[in-house]
């Protein structure tokens, strides 16, 4: 292990020497799509954290399928992911159990994809773009839960 | 080589709170304000244009769900700042072991999320990064001798050269490129230092 150092980092100075070098200009369309965003906030919404899942013993820990568990306000979205072909599945369980009329919509920054929680908790989204995304449940009579954005890459 | 940074938008209390009203106009000044900051950022981890914009949107994503937490204008630059670096250290790590990878889990064993606002507040490499700290930068850069003038000269203005191409330029082996680089890089933090000792 290396030791952090005490003072500025070294890709701090070399960010600090390019920023003021002005030869590696910001891309237009990076600030583009930040401002694009912000039609992407939730207020009022609870942002479910990501919390750790335990490996379940048996089951091989490996490249084909990953599962995320977030939590907020007594509820818990997991999320199993497992690419496709250059592309995402992701396969979702909310918890408890949710009243009837629950919905989720599954957020990339260029797309939502609404879905109806079934009975048992289950939604699943396919074929979704690598890159950033998070998860919005949506109960009856209950302020929106959030998954913290998240990035999946192929 | 200097050139001259605009005036970026002043962000105050307002700006925030008019941004968490949902004023876009106020979000932009924000995104005006900290683009230039966090694409030097995340670009100094040695990430492609492709990867450095996925960690500058992701910082912008994770700060649109935050915001309403930090609300101190002062602030939101250095909490900007220590996410971005938090997004590209990340991201240049995975692309050593290219796998499909979900970032929580990784996140949370790099430490505690959100970045704790009162560490990202001291952080002196955010100061390093305003304009006339980088004037500062390259007036010491220029009392150094070779070949860590041309190094630094060569690392800050050559953003996509990989080492290979760095080094041939420098006329040394590859290998020998990443120890000078962090010979060069102390032997700058001692000449800010004594700088700053004797103002």
């Amino acid at each position: 292990m290396t030791r952090r150092p005490p003072a500025i980092d070294d890709e701090s100075l070399i960010a600090a020497l390019r920023l003021a070098a002005g030869r590696d200009p910001v891309p237009a369309h990076v600030p583009a799509a930040a401002r694009a965003i912000f039609g992407l906030r939730l207020p009022g919404a609870a942002v479910a954290v990501p919390v750790a899942v335990p490996a379940p013993a048996g089951v091989r820990s490996g490249q084909e399928g990953r599962l995320l568990r977030f939590t907020a306000d007594e509820l818990t979205v997991e999320l199993e992911i497992t690419p496709v072909d250059g592309l995402v599945d992701l396969a979702g369980q909310v918890s408890p159990l949710p009243c009837a009329g629950t919905t989720v919509e599954v957020r990339t920054p260029h797309l939502t994809q609404a879905r109806e929680v079934s009975a048992t908790g289950q939604f699943a989204v396919t074929g979704l773009p690598p890159g950033w995304f998070s998860v919005v449940c949506r109960r009856p009579e209950h302020s929106p839960v959030v998954t913290s954005w998240t990035r999946i890459r192929p | 080589m200097f050139e001259v940074i605009p005036e970026a938008p002043v962000i105050d209390r307002q700006t925030i709170h008019a941004a968490l009203a949902g004023d876009q106009a106020a979000w932009d000044a924000l995104v005006g304000r900290f683009s230039g900051l966090l694409w030097s950022v995340v670009r100094a981890h040695g990430l492609s244009g492709a990867d450095a914009a996925d960690a500058v949107q992701g910082t912008w994503l994770r700060l649109l769900e935050s915001l309403h937490t930090i609300r101190d204008p002062d602030r939101v630059g250095s909490w900007l700042f220590t996410t971005a670096r938090r997004e590209a250290s990340l991201l240049s790590r995975r692309r050593r072991g290219e796998r499909l990878v979900a970032d929580p889990a990784d996140a949370e064993s790099a430490g505690p999320w959100p970045a704790p606002a009162g560490q990202a507040h001291s952080d002196p490499a955010l100061a390093v990064l305003r304009a006339d700290e980088g004037r500062r930068l390259w007036r010491a850069v220029e009392t150094m001798r070779e070949p860590c003038r041309s190094l630094l000269l060569l690392a800050a203005t050559a953003p996509d050269a990989g080492v290979r191409q760095l080094a041939g330029r420098l006329g040394m082996p590859s290998g020998s490129y990443g120890p000078t680089r962090r010979r060069c890089l102390n032997r700058l933090r001692t000449l800010l230092n004594a700088q700053e000792a004797t103002p």
